[in-house]
């Protein structure tokens, strides 16, 4: 397998006032054709704007892409031209939000947004565009789609809305889906549906997915490989099974240890100590390390790098000296 | 059979192991509509549900938007009037005692942690003027005490007392929701309800606020209502847990029970649909998928609530409301299936 999207030092940073705010610090990313990846961590961990930088939809002025490039299929989406840029966005990457029901034009019918989207990439004709718009919406398990696409927004429940969104993201066949929090906002019963959606038919049409979550359930069900970031960067790296048999960096087994189970008895959380720090005062060293619970000197003068070991990396110098060592 | 089966009283009253009583317990919101705003018909967020709780004990509610789970943690704490129904704290009918009596009584000893930590906080003022609003009101410990009381407050909760003169926004999301816990103490409440009171946060934060609510609950012997809708986190703290669905309690057990065992349709389908983190070479459990979406709960479906989406639904469920009643020790259900 190829990779179908490779982000290399991916650096936005935010500037207000006179500070600035590196809310992506250096992100390293491999997406393979047709596999689904997970970026996971807390509010503040930068993988939002890790999307949002892929997409280039960074508001500015305000943010900025200071560093870093976003290679799909071999181009750079950084330097190409805008006019270029949406060719391929919405066309071939498309996205999901997490809120189904700020994303739709509520002034508009579900059939005019899916139908213009039809229209401008693939030059559809407005019948055409119509029938398709119907196949979509078939596609996504709405059993009365013909009557559908003249609803408007405000007449469907969470979980239809988000099944809009995917129908709308898939309806050029994209190469790559970014899914941003796509069930958070929903409940365990309609969570299950639009997985279920999802993972059919990124199965159907070969679409790599990159869906970021915080929930560590939905990442096994749904990803073939997990990212863990902290404070704008990755620490970890690794297949599913990998990770959540074995977690290398002390901050990915504090999150999956901070999870209680719903199917043994804890009688204790393990919780990670402290706060996220605040972006723009970040602390010295590794980034972690003022939570850390196996922190030693060296955690807080210097910064350990993303080192990669057989089929995953960590950013911790616990396991670079480990390497060294053999 | 009539069409509208009673449902027996499932508690027996006046148990003085029960802090806690309510018996067909409804809230039903009146729908306005038409230039006249004339009552057109009710939601009926909370549609006849008795359960007890024992001092110090935690019970769990769960069940996804909508249920009413968050209407009964309100309509106990009397922030909504019941429409019919007892609740029943010690002994006492606090159903409909006036603002005055309430204050008197009631207020003190049910305290409510609210779910946005964000929200629930006035953002002018001070931590020491919110924590110290409380006793205040109630005329609890003289001038100088209520400031020690404030600080010893603090601490409990894991903030550091030079704290006491910042605002809100000073604080992170899982800071403020200790703020909330702390304010909900501040009166040494009996009965806590905590509506969503972790669902705001992020893990590894969520983790040290339930860690602290159970050492609180262990130090003053609390007893709580824990509201949420993530079923994981309700098995991890709870004793016993409630499903709900439509304003109506559909299962109640103790949490091993319901988790290991669960014997309604909608229970099995919920449990069923929770995504687990999976480590290598463990299989993914079979997952009941529900069809459709919940009917609203202005116009409830006839019979059970539940049969529009159950797959085991039969005839009898379309017309008769199933009885809450004990299948097992402790284990109420409301299915035919276990007639």
């Amino acid at each position: 397998m190829s990779a179908l999207l490779e982000v290399k030092n991916l650096k936005t940073h935010f500037f207000r006032k006179k500070q600035t705010i590196p809310a992506v610090d250096g992100v390293d990313l491999t997406i393979k054709k047709g596999e689904t990846v997970a970026l996971v961590g807390e509010s503040g961990s930068g993988k939002s704007i890790t999307s949002l930088s892929i997409m280039r939809l960074i508001p500015s002025p305000g943010g900025e892409i200071v560093d870093g490039q976003v290679l799909y299929n071999g181009t750079d989406l950084i330097e190409l031209p805008e006019k270029e840029l949406l060719k391929i966005r919405g066309n071939e990457i498309s996205m999901i939000f997490q809120e189904p029901m700020t994303s739709l034009n509520p002034v508009l019918t579900i059939g005019q947004q899916i139908i213009e989207v039809l229209i401008y990439h693939q030059k559809m004709s407005k019948s055409k565009a119509k029938q398709k718009a119907i196949e979509l919406l078939e596609m996504v398990g709405f059993s009365r789609a013909a009557e559908l696409i003249n609803d408007y927004p405000h007449r469907l429940s969470g979980g239809m809305r988000q099944r809009v969104m995917i129908a709308m993201a898939m309806s050029c066949s994209p190469k790559l889906l970014i899914a941003d929090e796509p069930t958070t906002a929903l409940d365990v019963t309609i969570q299950a549906q639009i997985l279920d959606i999802m993972k059919q038919l990124s199965n159907k049409f070969g679409t790599s997915v990159l869906l970021i979550t915080h929930d560590l359930g939905v990442v096994s069900e749904i990803a073939d490989r997990i990212v863990v970031m902290y404070c704008g960067q990755v620490v970890e790296e690794a297949t599913v099974g990998d990770l959540f048999e074995n977690p290398l960096h002390p901050y990915s087994e504090g999150l999956i240890e901070s999870v209680p189970s719903i199917e043994g008895e804890i009688s204790r959380l393990q919780s990670i100590e402290g706060n996220v720090p605040p972006p723009e005062n970040l602390p010295e060293g590794c980034r972690f390390a003022p939570r850390c619970p196996k922190a030693f000197d060296r955690c807080f003068q210097e910064m350990p790098t993303l080192s990669k070991k057989l089929s995953r990396s960590v950013r911790c110098f616990l396991y670079e000296q480990e390497e060294v060592g053999k | 059979m009539s069409v509208q089966a009673e449902k027996s009283p499932i508690i027996q009253k006046t148990d003085t192991n029960n802090i806690l009583e309510v018996h067909e317990l409804k809230k039903h919101f009146p729908i306005k509509s038409g230039l006249l705003q004339k009552t057109s018909g009710y939601i009926k967020a909370v549609d006849g549900i008795s359960f007890s709780i024992k001092k110090g004990e935690t019970i769990g509610l769960v069940g996804e938007s909508g249920c009413g789970k968050s209407t009964i943690g309100r309509t106990i704490i009397r922030l909504y009037e019941p429409t019919d129904g007892q609740i029943l704290f010690k002994g006492q009918d606090i159903s409909h005692l006036r603002e005055a009596e309430l204050r008197q009584s009631v207020r003190k000893n049910i305290q409510m942690i609210f779910q946005d930590p964000f929200a629930s906080l006035n953002p002018r003022k001070t931590l020491r003027s919110i924590l110290k609003e409380p006793l205040n009101v109630h005329k609890k410990y003289s001038g100088k005490e209520r400031d020690e009381h404030v600080g010893l407050l603090l601490e409990k909760v894991g903030l550091n007392a030079s704290f006491i003169n910042r605002y809100p926004h000073e604080f992170s999301g899982g800071q403020r929701q200790r703020i909330g816990i702390a304010r909900a103490l501040a009166l040494h409440p009996e009965l806590i309800i905590a509506d969503e009171a972790v669902s705001a946060l992020d893990v590894s934060v969520q983790a040290q606020i339930i860690n602290l609510m159970e050492d609180l609950q262990e130090e003053f012997g609390l007893t709580y209502i824990f509201i949420s809708h993530d079923l994981s986190v309700v098995r991890h703290i709870s004793d016993r847990v409630g499903v709900m669905y439509l304003g109506n309690l559909m299962e109640l057990a103790p949490k091993q029970d319901l988790y290991t065992e669960p014997l309604h349709p909608y229970t099995q389908a919920l449990l069923s649909a929770v995504p687990v983190p999976r480590k290598k070479g463990t299989t993914q459990r079979e997952r009941i998928v529900l069809e459709g979406d919940l009917p609203s709960p202005a116009n409830p479906p006839s019979g059970c609530v539940f049969h529009t989406r159950c797959s085991a639904a039969t005839s009898e469920c379309k017309q008769i409301i199933p009885k809450f009643k004990e299948i097992k020790k402790e284990h109420y259900v409301a299915c035919h299936l276990y007639n």
